[in-house]
């Protein structure tokens, strides 16, 4: 094998790991932890086992440390909750690189609960740092690695909706998806609902404990699941590695419905997205509507061969952080740009004009306009706007406008 | 009002159009000199450099090898630009026409009156040595050519004035005293005043010295002061007291434009 394919799914009580077209897999606990007397690194149970022996000190709750910009003190040094996630995720994906004789990542896909701009910034440094290139390294959202997961199973799981209830340590969450087949393309249509009912998952170890979350679990499903039709329905998460807690959820889920249990879901769903960035093909050609990916397409209308035609800068189903784009136009007798946001449903769409202020006066066709688009989250939109000038014949300016332009 | 999507062009080598003084690095700017400089495109623009920069920097090999091709099968060299501006995508139909027809009521001026038309617009252009050689090729026709004696005398005057603007005051002296002796212009006498008083050692016959009276003198001189209160307001002056106010960093790298500008003017300006 030339390079592993790995899925990702980092959480902050637990990781797992699997490589596409590979069975194993690894469920770590995201905590790493420092021998007190020696400069030695562990994670997962190992970590667990230092600590409880009073070698080592623990460090949990790693993303969040990340999110936070905080700091953890171990050994009388300060390490940042980077260079910590750094550690962490250099160890773990050792497992399947000693597991396969592999030194190579040839795609790494991580998948998140919540994927912001700032741990996806964190994730991408950690692969910098790990020497993996940023080409290879990719994070999506639960929702969108359940996308792949589903879709890359037989049709008749997916022909109705499709729903997901993923009990973990921190949260409780349902992602459903609906696929809608189109006149060009097929679009995937899919959501993410944090649960407010989420528990400890501690309960479950008690009789009493277990049937409060069985008519918790019952509850949720009566609401989420009436009047609709599912093909499918998938259990993941720490709290469905055993179900004998749930037997009336049970009851009420598998009721004319196929139910699977799926530990790694999330993860083998980033895995295969991972493959199908290595097609020069897609094997899934469809527009995913879902969250880190995004919901309007941005264009431009622009004059080109003497005709006016819409220039796509990023259309709806773009993974945002992904989403970079520059164009050069010339600006002929007018003194703003327009981009049009067209949202799924198009009676729905706007005009946003940013007036080109600053921009020295020339005359009509002399004034190139370099402007760039990148996105901050997958509701803003960030446009910068340089005056390039016109050559030797009118000399650029240091004119730039930044613009955040809300979806 | 339109956004006008550029073409990718990978451009290296930047062209340099002589007749301007200036690099082009895209099809548009190529565009734009062709259709607002027609006089100083219309003979040989089109060359070989022209065509491996078509072909190499703007990655636009299939014009290139049309060009090659109607240049070969001897197309008129009116057609070579006017397919440029139709291929780059710069100008649209109706402009190009305009183009094509401008450039045609050139082709039927007599031919001094073209040389002039093109000497004037490169003064106009400030690039007044060029402007001096254009205006001595009128001279230089057979005498039939040349037009009328009021013709000659604007051209030896324009001739004059490039050379005072190339600070040759010898030879600008020369030519406007040839413009005085064909139509005996007072406005001409009034710039060999000015000449002799911007220059004190130049040599002015006694025939004109005579016709330089005491009034013209003061009028000339009252010109002179009036220019230079002028001078003190112009604009560039006023952007340089600007730069000389900012912080050390910012005036350091602004002098380095502005003096790398004005070389380029001077260049220009004596090329």
């Amino acid at each position: 094998m030339d390079g592993l394919i790995i899925g990702l799914d980092l959480c902050d009580a637990y990781t797992r790991i699997c490589c596409h077209d590979r069975e194993k897999s690894w469920c770590i606990p995201t905590v790493i932890c420092r021998k007190k007397d020696e400069d030695a690194w562990y994670v997962g149970e190992e970590a667990y086992a230092y600590t409880l022996v009073g070698e080592g000190i623990i460090v949990d709750k790693l993303i969040k440390m990340v999110r936070k910009e905080g700091t953890a003190t171990l050994g009388g040094i300060k390490y940042e909750g980077l260079n910590l996630l750094t550690m962490f995720l250099k160890k773990i994906l050792k497992l399947p690189m000693e597991e396969f004789f592999c030194e190579e990542v040839k795609q790494l896909v991580v998948t998140l609960q919540k994927a912001d701009a700032k741990i996806m910034d964190a994730l991408m440094y950690c692969g910098d740092a790990l020497g993996i290139p940023r080409e290879r390294i990719h994070i999506v959202s639960h929702t969108e690695a359940f996308v792949y997961y589903v879709l890359s199973q037989k049709k008749e799981v997916w022909s109705n909706q499709v729903g997901v209830f993923d009990l973990s340590e921190d949260s409780f969450h349902y992602h459903e998806l609906k696929v809608q087949r189109g006149l060009r393309k097929m679009m995937v249509i899919a959501e993410d609902e944090a649960l407010e009912e989420s528990f400890n998952l501690d309960i479950l170890d008690t009789p009493s404990g277990g049937k409060l979350a069985d008519k918790i679990l019952s509850s949720c499903a009566d609401r989420l699941l009436q009047k609709k039709l599912f093909s499918s329905l998938f259990l993941t998460g720490k709290g469905f590695e055993r179900h004998d807690w749930a037997p009336d959820s049970m009851k009420l889920l598998c009721h004319r419905r196929k139910v699977f249990m799926e530990p790694e879901l999330f993860a083998r769903g980033a895995a295969i997205r991972g493959m199908d960035y290595l097609q020069e093909k897609s094997a899934y050609p469809f527009i995913c509507i879902c969250e880190g990916r995004l919901h309007s397409t941005v264009s431009m209308r622009v004059l080109h061969k003497e005709r006016e035609s819409q220039l796509v800068v990023a259309a709806a189903g773009d993974n945002w952080y992904e989403s970079k784009s520059s164009v050069d136009l010339i600006v002929d007798n007018q003194d703003y740009v327009e981009f049009m946001v067209t949202p799924m449903d198009p009676k729905q769409k706007r005009l946003i004009k940013i007036d080109l202020e600053g921009f020295p006066k020339r005359p009509g066709r002399t004034t190139r306009l370099g402007i760039s688009f990148g996105f901050l989250d997958e509701k803003t939109m960030a446009v910068v706007l340089k005056d390039k000038g016109f050559g030797e014949l009118f000399p650029a300016s240091d004119t730039i406008i930044r613009q955040e332009v809300m979806l | 009002m339109s956004l006008i999507l550029c073409r990718q062009e990978p451009v290296k080598h930047p062209y340099y159009f002589e007749g301007l003084g200036v690099r082009l690095y895209s099809s548009q700017e190529l565009c734009y000199v062709i259709y607002n400089n027609p006089l100083l495109v219309m003979e040989g623009f089109v060359d070989n450099a022209l065509i491996d920069f078509i072909r190499d920097d703007l990655d636009m090999a299939f014009l290139a090898l049309k060009l090659v091709k109607w240049q070969q099968s001897g197309e008129d060299g009116d057609e070579l630009l006017a397919l440029i501006l139709h291929e780059c995508d710069y100008y649209n139909g109706a402009e190009v026409s305009r183009f094509r027809q401008k450039l045609s009521s050139y082709r039927r001026m007599p031919e001094a009156e073209f040389l002039k038309e093109r000497a004037d617009y490169l003064f106009s252009r400030k690039q007044y040595g060029k402007s001096a050689a254009e205006y001595q090729k009128i001279l230089d026709l057979p005498k039939g050519s040349r037009g009328s004696e009021v013709f000659q005398a604007k051209i030896y005057n324009n001739l004059g004035a490039s050379y005072a603007r190339l600070f040759m005051t010898d030879k600008a002296y020369l030519a406007y005293q040839k413009s005085f002796d064909l139509v005996k212009s007072s406005e001409v006498l009034k710039r060999i005043c000015h000449l002799s008083q911007w220059n004190p050692g130049l040599v002015i016959s006694e025939r004109l010295k005579v016709l330089i009276t005491e009034e013209l003198l003061q009028e000339s001189g009252q010109d002179r002061k009036e220019a230079e209160e002028k001078a003190e307001q112009a604009d560039s002056l006023l952007e340089l007291d600007k730069l000389f106010q900012k912080d050390p960093i910012k005036r350091f790298q602004g002098a380095g434009e502005l003096v790398q500008k004005w070389k380029q003017e001077y260049r220009n300006i004596m090329s």
